[in-house]
C-alpha cells in the first residue's frame, strides 16, 4: 500500500481480471489521473503566469473573460476563464505541417516530449503513498525520465526543415545536457546524506533530521544551484535562448500550431510542476509541515502532518517555487549563448563539485 | 580568481536588487497598475482651459442636452442654428380643446406639444449658439458646470451613425394624436417607411444585369432577337454618362464622359453631343475602332423614333423571356410611379396601401385602387394612374410589331462579335483545388486588366492551368462551360 499502483491493485483483485488486463486497467486509471493533473496544472499555470507578469508589469492582465458568466475578482483576479478559452482556440486551430518538412518525425516529436513528461509522473509523489508507482530509485530514474525530452525537442528542430528550428533545437539540446550535470550533482548531495535514492526515504530522512536545504552550508548552496538549474532545464527566462522569441521566433516551436503546439505548451508546464516537486520533496522537506524545519519541537505539535495536509504540503512547496521561477521570468533579460554556458561550466559545476566534496567532509566529521 | 569570485558577488548582488524590484511592482499593484478597465471604469472630463470663463463659456468636449419638459417650441434655437443641426416638430392643439401641455419649471404655459426635438450630433459644431436664445434655459451643453445637471457623457460612441442623432421628444403618438397631429403621424410614419425600404436595399440599386451577347451563335428565333433587343434599349435611350461605359479603356471613357458633361450642360441635343465627345477623343489621339462603333450605335440609336424602340425591346423581353425578372420589372407598378398623384395625403395613402400589398404579395394596382377607392380619394387622375398600369400589363400580351421587331434584330447584328463581356471571377469558384483556383483567379485578373475578351481569357486560363500541370477534367469543364455559357 506505498502507491496509487499497489493500491489499486489490491482494491480492484475482487473483478478477477488476469493479470494483463487488470495491468492494463490500472494503467489507464493512473494515465487519466497523470494527464487530467497535467492539464489542470496548465490552465492554472498559465493563467497565474499572466497574472503574475501583468502586475510585476503594472498591468491587470486577462479581466473579461469568465466561465458561465463568473469571471472571477472585480479588481484584480478576473479573467479566469481566459486559459480555457485559449485551450479551446488551440485545439480548434488549424493544424499547419510545412510542405518541406519530415512529417513523421514532426508529427512524431511533440509526442516524445510529452511522454517524457507524462513518464516522469509517474515516479513524482505528491504526498505520502500518493505516487502512481513507487520506484525504489524513484530519484534516478526522475531525472533520466526527464532528459528524453531533449530527443523531442532536437527532431522537432530537425524535422522542421526552419533554420530557426534546427537553431533553438540545437540550442536547447546543449543547453539541457549541460545544466543535467548540475543538477545531477547537487541531488547526488542528498543522496549521499541521506543514503538512498528513494523519494519516501529522503523525506523520511528529514523527519527525523531536518529539512535538507538547512542541514548544512552545502545543501543550502546546492539548494540554489539545483534551483537555477531546474530553471535553464525547463528552458524557462532568463535561460529561455532555445525560444527566444526575438531572435529565433520560437526556437524549435516555430513551425508547430494548434494541438501539436498545445502539446509543447503542456509538456512545459508539466516538467515546471515536476522539478518543483522534486525541489520540494528532496530539499524542502516534501509532505513535512515547515514544523520540521529544524525538528526541536515536541511530539505532540506535529498533527500538521498527515496524509491530506501532506498533499497540501507539497503542492504548496511547490507552488513557491513556481512562482519564484515566474518571478524570474519577468525580472531578468534573457542570457547569452556564452554566459549561459559560463554559469553552467564555469561557476555551478565547479561549486557542485567542491559542494560535493565537503559535504563528504561534513558527514564524516558530524 | 578574484575578478571571477567578484562577478559571482556581482551577480548575486544585482540578482537580488532585480528580484526586489520587480516584487515591489507585484506587492504595490493596487497603487502601481496603471490599466483602466475601460468599459467598465471612465476618466472623468478634463477640465479643459480656453481662455473664457469656465462659468460663461462651456464648451469643452461634451454633448447639448435638452431637458424636454420645459421645452415651449419656440423654435428659437431651430433658427439660432448655423448648421441646422436642430429639428423641431410641434402640433398646436385645437382650440377649446381640454388638452394641458404642462407647466415649464420657470412656470409658463406651454402652449404646444412637441412632437419632435432632434439634435444631430454628427452635425453640432459646439458653437453655444442655441443656448443662449432659449427662454426657459432648457437647452444646454453637458459637461463643464452643467455637468450636475446631466451626467457627463464624453464619448459619443454609437454603433450606427443614426445614433447620432439623439431624440428628446417624449410625446406619445396618442397624445400627438389627441391634439389632432394626425396628419404629422403620417408624415412621419411615410418618411419611416420610405427610410426603411432604403435600408432594405442596402445601398444596392436594381439594374438590368448587362446580358451576354452572343447574338449570332443561337438561332433559335425568338430568343435571338430578344437579347440584342435587351442591348438596344440600354443603348439606343436617352443619352446618358452611363453609355460610354462600353468603353473599355479608362482614359478613353473618362474623356468621353467629360466631353458629355460639358456638351450637356451647354444644352446641346444628342447628335451635337456625340459629336463633342468624338472631336474630344479624337484630339486627344484616342479614337480607336471600338470606340467609334460605340459611338456608331450610340447616335444611330436617338435619331430614330426611340420611344417605340424601347417599348417594342421592354415588350419583346416580357413577351420572349417571361422567366426574367429583370425583364418584368421594368414595366412594374413602382412606388415611385404613385408620386405622379399631386394630393399628399392621397398620395400618402396610396404609398402605404402599396408597401401593404408588396408585402403580402397581392396584386398592387388593385389593392391601391381599393384602399383609395374605400378612403373616398380616387379621383379621375389618381384612376388613369391606376389604369395605365393596369393596361401595361394587358398590353404586354399584346403581339408585338413586327417592323420594330425586325429593326432592333438588325441592330443586334451590327453588335460586334468579339465585344463579349468578361464573366465573373467568381464563376471561378467552381474550382475545387485551392492552389489552381488562386491561380486561375490570378490569371483572370491578368487578363482583365489588360482589357482581354472572354475567349482570350479562356484561352490563357487553359494555357497557364496546363503548363502548371493543374488543368484536370474538373477545371476544364468549367472553363468549357464559361465559353459556351452565352
Amino acid at each position: 500500500m506505498t502507491s496509487i499502483f499497489d493500491s489499486l491493485q489490491q482494491s480492484l483483485a475482487f473483478l478477477n481480471l488476469d493479470l494483463f488486463m487488470l495491468l492494463s486497467l490500472i494503467a489507464l486509471l493512473g494515465g487519466t489521473v497523470i494527464f487530467l493533473v497535467m492539464a489542470v496544472n496548465a490552465l492554472v499555470a498559465v493563467y497565474f503566469e499572466r497574472k503574475v507578469s501583468a502586475f510585476m508589469q503594472d498591468r491587470l492582465g486577462p479581466m473579461e473573460v469568465g466561465i458561465l458568466g463568473f469571471k472571477g475578482g472585480k479588481k484584480f483576479w478576473g479573467g479566469i476563464g481566459q486559459t480555457l478559452a485559449d485551450a479551446i482556440k488551440l485545439l480548434t486551430k488549424e493544424d499547419i505541417l510545412p510542405k518541406s518538412s519530415d512529417k513523421f518525425l514532426m508529427i512524431l516529436a511533440p509526442f516524445i516530449i510529452f511522454s517524457g513528461a507524462f513518464l516522469t509522473f509517474i515516479g513524482v509523489p505528491f504526498a505520502q503513498n500518493i505516487v502512481i508507482s513507487d520506484f525504489n530509485i524513484g530519484l534516478f530514474y526522475i531525472v533520466a525520465m526527464s532528459s528524453i525530452g531533449v530527443i523531442g525537442i532536437i527532431l522537432a528542430g530537425w524535422s522542421s526543415n526552419n533554420k530557426w528550428s534546427l537553431y533553438g533545437a540545437m540550442r536547447a539540446a546543449a543547453q539541457i545536457i549541460s545544466y543535467e550535470i548540475p543538477i545531477g550533482l547537487s541531488l547526488l548531495l542528498v543522496v549521499i546524506v541521506s543514503g538512498s535514492l528513494h523519494l519516501g526515504d529522503i523525506v523520511q530522512w528529514q523527519e527525523s533530521n531536518r529539512w535538507f536545504i538547512f542541514h548544512s552550508p552545502f545543501t543550502f548552496l546546492a539548494f540554489f544551484i539545483y534551483f537555477i538549474s531546474i530553471v535553464a532545464e525547463t528552458n524557462r527566462t532568463p535561460f529561455d535562448i532555445p525560444e527566444a522569441e526575438s531572435e529565433l521566433v520560437a526556437g524549435w516551436m516555430t513551425e508547430y500550431s494548434g494541438f501539436r503546439w498545445a502539446l509543447f505548451f503542456l509538456s512545459e508546464y508539466a516538467n515546471m510542476l515536476i522539478v518543483c516537486i522534486v525541489a520540494s520533496i528532496v530539499f524542502l522537506g516534501g509532505w513535512l509541515s515547515p514544523l520540521h524545519l529544524i525538528n526541536i519541537f515536541p511530539e505532540s505539535w506535529y498533527i500538521l502532518d498527515g496524509p491530506l495536509l501532506g498533499l497540501f504540503w507539497v503542492s504548496f512547496k511547490a507552488v513557491i517555487l513556481i512562482f519564484i521561477m515566474m518571478w524570474f521570468r519577468w525580472t531578468f533579460p534573457r542570457l547569452r549563448v556564452d554566459q549561459l554556458m559560463y554559469v553552467c561550466w564555469k561557476v555551478f559545476i565547479p561549486f557542485a563539485l567542491a559542494n560535493l566534496f565537503f559535504v563528504s567532509l561534513w558527514e564524516l566529521i558530524f | 580568481m578574484s575578478e571571477y569570485l567578484n562577478n559571482i558577488v556581482y551577480g548575486v548582488k544585482s540578482f537580488l536588487t532585480g528580484m526586489k524590484l520587480t516584487m515591489d511592482h507585484f506587492r504595490n499593484k493596487k497603487e502601481l497598475v496603471a490599466t483602466l478597465q475601460y468599459p467598465h471604469e471612465k476618466w472623468p472630463i478634463p477640465e479643459r482651459n480656453i481662455g473664457f470663463n469656465h462659468s460663461e463659456y462651456n464648451l469643452i468636449r461634451s454633448r447639448l442636452h435638452v431637458d424636454i419638459d420645459d421645452c415651449i417650441a419656440c423654435m428659437q434655437c431651430e433658427r439660432a442654428c448655423p448648421v441646422d443641426c436642430i429639428k423641431i416638430d410641434s402640433i398646436k392643439p385645437p382650440k377649446g380643446s381640454e388638452i394641458d401641455c404642462g407647466m415649464t419649471s420657470n412656470d409658463t404655459q406651454k402652449k404646444m406639444i412637441v412632437s419632435r426635438f432632434t439634435i444631430d450630433m454628427s452635425e453640432c459644431m459646439y458653437c453655444n449658439l442655441c443656448v443662449f436664445p432659449c427662454p426657459e434655459d432648457c437647452i444646454y451643453m453637458v459637461g463643464g458646470p452643467n455637468a450636475e445637471k446631466h451626467e457627463i457623457d464624453y464619448e459619443f460612441s454609437q454603433y450606427k451613425r443614426d445614433g447620432m442623432i439623439f431624440d428628446f421628444a417624449d410625446t406619445t403618438d396618442e397624445a400627438i394624436r389627441d391634439a389632432g397631429g394626425e396628419k404629422w403621424l403620417d408624415q412621419r410614419d411615410a418618411t419611416l417607411t420610405k427610410h426603411n425600404d432604403g435600408v432594405q436595399l442596402k445601398g444596392e440599386v436594381k439594374s438590368v444585369k448587362p446580358e451576354p451577347t452572343a447574338a449570332p451563335i443561337k438561332t433559335g428565333a425568338p430568343i435571338s432577337t430578344t437579347k440584342p433587343a435587351a442591348q438596344t434599349t440600354e443603348s439606343s435611350g436617352e443619352l446618358e454618362i452611363k453609355s460610354f461605359n462600353g468603353i473599355s479603356d479608362k482614359m478613353c471613357r473618362g474623356i468621353a464622359k467629360k466631353a458629355f458633361m460639358a456638351a450637356k450642360r451647354a444644352g446641346k441635343d444628342a447628335v451635337a453631343i456625340l459629336a463633342d465627345v468624338a472631336q474630344a477623343l479624337s484630339e486627344a489621339g484616342k479614337m480607336s475602332d471600338e470606340i467609334q462603333s460605340i459611338l456608331d450605335r450610340l447616335s444611330v440609336s436617338p435619331s430614330k423614333a426611340v420611344a417605340p424602340a424601347v417599348e417594342a425591346g421592354g415588350d419583346i423581353k416580357v413577351e420572349s423571356v417571361p422567366d426574367t425578372p429583370e425583364a418584368v420589372e421594368m414595366k412594374e407598378f413602382d412606388i415611385k410611379d404613385l408620386n405622379a398623384i399631386e394630393d399628399k395625403m392621397v398620395r400618402g395613402t396610396a404609398k402605404k396601401a402599396f408597401i401593404a400589398a408588396k408585402r403580402s404579395g397581392e396584386d398592387k394596382v388593385e389593392a391601391v385602387r381599393k384602399t383609395l377607392a374605400d378612403a373616398g380619394k380616387l379621383d379621375a387622375a389618381a384612376e388613369d394612374l391606376l389604369n395605365s398600369f393596369s393596361g401595361a400589363s394587358v398590353e404586354l400580351s399584346a403581339p408585338v410589331e413586327v417592323a420594330t421587331l425586325s429593326e432592333s434584330a438588325e441592330e443586334a447584328a451590327v453588335e460586334p462579335k468579339g465585344d463579349l463581356p468578361l464573366f465573373e471571377i467568381s464563376d471561378l469558384n467552381g474550382i475545387d483545388d485551392k492552389m489552381t483556383r488562386g491561380m486561375a483567379k490570378k490569371i483572370f485578373m491578368v487578363g482583365k486588366r489588360a482589357g482581354k475578351t472572354r475567349t482570350e481569357v479562356i484561352a490563357d486560363l487553359r494555357l497557364g492551368l496546363t503548363e502548371a500541370g493543374k488543368l484536370d477534367d474538373a477545371t476544364d469543364a468549367i472553363l468549357n462551360k464559361l465559353k459556351s455559357e452565352n
